[in-house]
């Protein structure tokens, strides 16, 4: 049998299928009765995900309009005074608005982009560069530290990064590198979230290639090696072709968070000297509502901040789905 | 290089544990950087004492089997489903899917509904709202869609097979390494979850190992402003001391169990398991 | 991070909508079984939740729990929180789902009462059902002004410490280190300066290494405005008077609201405080250690000294009782030499410490009206107060005749009494009126603290507590005023914060000082000055 690089191809019927096989929905197809009649049963696998989203996710869906209304605790949720865009406005109109944006789109498209990439190095590297035994160990080893909790993450940064005492800044010092101070000079704030979020994760997210990579057949790296490819060559001629549609999906998923910073992490890290690029809207948000009780205003900003994303995620899904016929719909 | 990567990702990890048998203040100023000071299991004794966790262990295994269970069996049909191409409704339910994943009507409205079903204070609250994760669901259509030989599936068409059929006999065998890394996640996710316990449930029988676990955690966490309330008539320190010297242990404690699991998994993401499993 | 990024983006969804994302968590033993089956209490059962300490242990094994049901004729079913409290709060104040009390220092604040019109019953109509409250308004009438709220309502009540200094912050100079130098005291910022000179560059701790000594150290200050333990106490050298540690800024100075973060005496202070920084004379990491480091550095190592002049509750506390004997509570300093004694203030927090906020408050739907209501008022009995803030009698309080009380030292004859009382009872957290006409012999922990305060007192009786004292506690603002006020202050603190850590260790203040207050004054300082100024007169005016 033979595994072949299957890229979805939405439009041409799989090959060999005959028109009328009672297991494809012809595109002339008139009759819903029809469709039903051949494809009931893929509605029954898909009918409970439907209604576990429909009740628990579109049910609530009403509190969207918070964002434009009065929070009115007497009145309800829904019961408030109508104000429209104002809490928009009121955010537009922040001094702090072009600060919160610019630090939230730095923070989280370095995230993105180094986070992206990461994964895929590191699940090629497990999965062609290394023996047997060593890549069940690093696969191991990268995946731990996933399950380090964020507030001791943080408090680990501290103590490795501090300017006297840190066990890095000591090495650095050692190996004549000396005044640098990853805490609080602004500029080394970016690169030193970004750092630890991708050894904290990357070995987690490589997971997934790593699946992807085990669905390749052994034959074809055996056909490969007779032809004499070198383990580069494999990985750029057979692994990565065999990545490629998951890696479009994570990207368009990806995408959609080009406005979603994580919060606490951010917050953990913030002090005097870096506030200036750490203050993103995830914070903000924080410490505006932790003392006003301002759910409309929260909701405001939180809208806001999910239409940004949502339109990233359709532009790429559209490109993808144009450039590599691979797409979330 | 990757001897290099092993040590940079493993240093961190190594450092977890002898800070979690080291003096706090020690570790605090950086002078425990490869061997433990000062040893004692102070921490340690302190989280076995702890009856809460033993409780929020078995809580939590049982939401995190329960519920691992339901998201599998829930997502991975519908995977399928959504993977077929001939399937037209897929790509508006995928829109319908992923809206989702954007846009929510918020934690009070949440909390209204779930009041009207019962489940505040309801164990069942830790599996049935997050029966399926868009983002698990898209991952596994997308292998479906990729990794099943589409072959296979004309194959078994002309045998005369059935959708469910080819699912159950096909394409779920063939599929091991997606359902051992969705498993994966859905259980990690329910491991990890302090928040519905948090916002949705207040009986202390009930609440999950993380939601003890986090107590601990960040107990020092109201000083970190300096101006902690409580800390300025001496909470403070004692907090902090006593926090510091758990916080480690506590990492190491509540993820030891999904550590050993990992290894038992790995076997799907080896090459060749797959297709062996076809062949026999 | 890759892979979870929409998972992240709904969840940060979800909490922006309610507002406070973040940490978590609650527990405690307890639950179902502490109550009814206990035989303590009475039939009436009745839900209570409570903001407590992380460690303090479960509310089921502190013995003065059941004599407080016993008063009370009532089974307690305890829902004990101690983490991630404004997460859980919101969602459920909005949902309208509360128990039927909810104790714990400022569990429920100010805003919380005027957003959530409804959900919390009026105390005020009740007071003949409260008659230890009602005796407690009698004996201090400043706390019936505190507790009330708009139109007389009175939706939660405070209560009384007593035996709490007037600050918190106290000033420590290593005493030792001086000997060892042959040096005194410092009384002036400049004889400060050269005493710092003299830690850094000599071996002031006798380590053998010149190097390790910190000569200066304080709490950190996060993004969100100052608090306890800061340097903003320097002010007081320059006669600003501040309470609270500063917190946003706002002070009261003979009747009028300002704020320090654009005065010129605090633009003195932080270019004092560059002028130490340059020379080396603060720690380098004041701007970003966190509380751990904080604390642990001025631990040092055995008897081994590391921070020569910091702030702190007590000596014991900020630097381990083994060092503790090293340090001397010190006055606070003349800005120059020669200048007059009765112009120095400090900061003054005895109205938050000893009149603690906002502890105790109930559901207006409660099914038991009645119960609730003895229960609030047992815990405002006499023994009962006693042992909700130091534990239970027997074990940590003797009762020595039927008005005198000791505080015992820590049963486990080794914990230290402040990590004693905040294991094994709510402490500071519960509702409690310490009667001034009772005698305790307070703790160790809390007699150091007050003998600490004593070379700060001339500065604190600078203060006119009214004309100089910021009255938070007295105050409540409209919902609508609370939030702008709130808003603004994010941003101007986004400015202001930024500022204080750049000029401390960089420098810079001088050339920055004009184009900063603009934007701090952009930001709606003033603004905020206004509406504070609008309540603050009404205060004083209420006084009379």
């Amino acid at each position: 049998m033979t595994v072949v690089d299957r890229r979805p191809n939405a439009e041409a019927p799989p090959p060999g299928l005959p028109e009328e096989s009672p297991l494809k929905l012809s595109t002339k197809s008139t009759s819903l009765s029809r469709h039903f009649r051949t494809k009931w049963q893929l509605w029954v696998m898909v009918a409970p995900a439907i209604g576990f989203i429909g009740l628990f996710m579109y049910g609530p869906m009403y509190g969207i309009q918070l964002a434009f209304r009065e929070f009115d605790f007497a009145a309800g949720l829904a019961g408030g005074e109508w104000v429209g865009f104002k809490y928009f406005r009121q955010f537009f109109d922040s001094p702090q608005f072009w600060t919160l944006m610019r630090n939230t789109v730095v923070i989280s498209v370095s995230t993105l982009i180094v986070g992206f990439i990461a994964p895929i190095v590191l699940a090629l590297i497990i999965n062609q560069i290394l023996g047997r035994r060593k890549r069940r160990f690093m696969q191991t080893a990268t995946y731990l530290p996933h399950f380090i909790s964020v507030v001791v993450v943080v408090g680990m940064l501290q103590v490795f990064l501090s300017p006297s005492s840190g066990v890095l800044t000591r090495f650095l010092r050692f190996i004549g590198i000396d005044g640098v101070n990853f805490l609080g000079d602004a500029s080394a704030f970016v690169p030193v979230y970004v750092i630890s979020e991708v050894w904290q994760h990357a070995g987690w997210n490589s997971i997934i290639y790593l699946a992807a990579l085990a669905a390749v057949s052994p034959q074809l790296y055996e056909a490969a090696r007779i032809d004499g490819a070198g383990k580069l060559q494999i990985v750029r001629h057979i692994d990565l072709p065999a990545l490629v549609p998951t890696m479009i999906i994570l990207f368009i998923l990806n995408m959609g968070g080009v406005l979603a910073t994580g919060f606490e992490k951010i917050f953990l890290m913030q002090n005097p000297l870096n506030l200036g690029v750490s203050e993103v809207i995830a914070t903000y948000v924080y410490k505006i509502g932790i003392v006003g009780n301002q759910f409309s205003y929260g909701t405001a900003i939180g809208l806001f901040n999910t239409l940004i994303n949502f339109t990233f995620l359709v532009i790429t899904n559209e490109i993808a789905k144009r450039v590599s016929n691979t797409s979330l719909w | 290089m990757s001897g290099l990567i092993v040590f940079a990702v493993l240093y961190p990890v190594y450092f977890v544990v002898i800070a979690s048998i080291s003096n706090p203040t020690l570790v605090a100023t950086g002078q425990v950087a490869f061997i433990p000071q000062d040893i004692n299991f102070f921490g340690y004794q302190q989280i076995l004492e702890d009856s809460r966790i033993w409780r929020g262990y078995r809580n939590t295994l049982v939401y995190a089997t329960v519920g691992t269970a339901l998201n599998l069996f829930v997502t991975m049909p519908a995977a399928f489903a959504l993977s077929r191409r001939e399937f037209a409704p897929r790509k508006l339910l995928m829109f319908f899917f992923a809206f989702t994943m954007f846009f929510s009507g918020g934690l009070i409205p949440t909390y209204l509904l779930y009041r009207d079903l019962g489940l505040i204070d309801n164990w069942l609250v830790f599996i049935l709202p997050g029966a399926v994760n868009v983002y698990n669901l898209i991952i596994a259509r997308a292998f479906f869609e990729n990794s099943l030989p589409e072959e296979l599936f004309e194959a078994s068409v002309i045998d005369g097979a059935s959708y469910f059929q080819f699912f159950v006999r096909i394409a779920l065998p063939l599929s091991m390494a997606i359902i051992s890394v969705i498993g994966l996640y859905y259980l990690v996710q329910h491991w990890n979850d302090f928040f519905t316990g948090l916002i949705f449930v207040r009986n202390n029988e009930i609440q999950p190992l993380q939601i003890v676990l986090r107590d601990i955690l960040i107990s020092n966490q109201a000083f970190a402003g300096g101006a902690g309330g409580s800390g300025g008539s001496g909470g403070g320190s004692y907090a902090q001391q006593f926090a510091d010297q758990i916080k480690y242990g506590v990492i190491v404690v509540s993820t030891l169990p999904v550590i050993v699991l990992y290894p038992f998994l790995q076997r799907f993401f080896e090459k060749g398991v797959l297709i062996g499993a076809v062949k026999g | 991070m890759t892979g979870k990024p929409v998972r992240r983006a709904q969840s940060y969804v979800a909490a922006a909508a309610v507002l406070a994302l973040g940490l978590a968590a609650c527990s405690g033993n307890g639950g179902d079984d502490s109550g009814g089956g206990s035989g303590s209490g009475g039939d009436d059962v009745l839900n209570v939740l409570v903001l407590k300490h992380a460690l303090t242990g479960p509310m089921e094994g502190m013995q003065w729990v059941s004599e407080l049901e016993e008063q009370a004729d009532v089974s307690i079913r305890w829902e004990e929180i101690s983490a991630d409290w404004d997460q859980a709060k919101s969602t459920m104040l909005a949902a309208g789902d509360i128990p039927d009390l909810i104790v714990g220092t400022n569990a429920i604040t100010d805003s919380d009462l005027s957003t959530f019109t409804g959900l919390f019953e009026d105390l005020s109509q009740h007071m003949e059902s409260l008659p230890n409250v009602r005796a407690m308004f009698d004996e201090i009438p400043e706390m019936e002004v505190m507790a009330q709220h708009s139109e007389g309502a009175i939706y939660a009540l405070p209560g009384y410490k007593r035996f709490w200094p007037e600050t918190v912050t106290h000033q420590y100079i290593n005493q030792e280190w001086l000997d060892n130098l042959g040096l005194e005291v410092p009384t002036t910022w400049d004889e400060l300066f050269d005493v710092l000179v003299a830690f850094k560059e000599e071996d002031a701790n006798g380590s053998g290494d010149p190097h390790d000594e910190i000569p200066m150290d304080w709490a950190p200050t996060g993004s969100g405005g100052f608090g306890y333990f800061q340097p903003t106490v320097l002010m007081g050298s320059l006669g600003l008077p501040l309470t609270g540690g500063g917190g946003p800024g706002y002070f009261v100075e003979d009747g009028e609201v300002k704020s320090f973060l654009v005065d010129e005496r605090y633009r003195e202070v932080v270019a004092f405080l560059h002028r130490c920084y340059a020379e080396g004379l603060i720690s380098e990491e004041v701007m970003t250690q966190d509380y751990s480091a904080y604390q642990s550095v001025g631990r040092g190592s055995g008897d081994t000294a590391r921070v020569g002049l910091s702030w702190g509750w007590t000596a014991s506390d900020r630097f381990g009782s083994q060092l503790a004997p090293q340090y001397t509570a010190m006055a606070p300093l003349l800005a120059e030499e020669g200048q007059d004694e009765s112009d120095l203030t400090w900061t003054y927090d005895s109205y938050g410490e000893n009149f603690p906020q906002n502890q105790i408050v109930m559901s207006a739907q409660s099914g038991n009206a009645e119960a609730a209501l003895r229960v609030i008022n047992a815990f405002y009995d006499q023994d009962i107060s006693l042992q909700v803030l130091w534990g239970d009698m027997g074990t940590n309080i003797e009762q020595i005749d039927e008005n005198t009380y000791e505080v015992l030292p820590p049963a486990d004859g080794e914990t230290d009494p402040s990590s004693w009382k905040w294991t094994t009872t709510l402490a500071d957290n519960g509702p409690t009126w310490i009667r001034d006409d009772i005698d305790v012999e307070i703790p160790v922990d809390l007699s150091e603290a007050v003998e600490e305060a004593e070379p700060l007192e001339g500065a604190l009786a600078n203060m006119d507590l009214v004309a100089d004292v910021f009255p938070w506690q007295f105050i409540t603002l409209t919902p609508e005023d609370q939030t702008a006020v709130a808003n603004r202050d994010v941003d101007i603190l986004g400015v202001a914060m930024t500022n204080w850590g750049v000029w401390i260790t960089g420098g810079g203040i001088e050339e920055d000082w004009d184009s900063y207050i603009q934007q701090v004054e952009n930001s709606g300082l003033n603004e905020n000055i206004e509406i504070y100024q609008r309540y603050y007169d009404e205060y004083v005016a209420a006084l009379d």
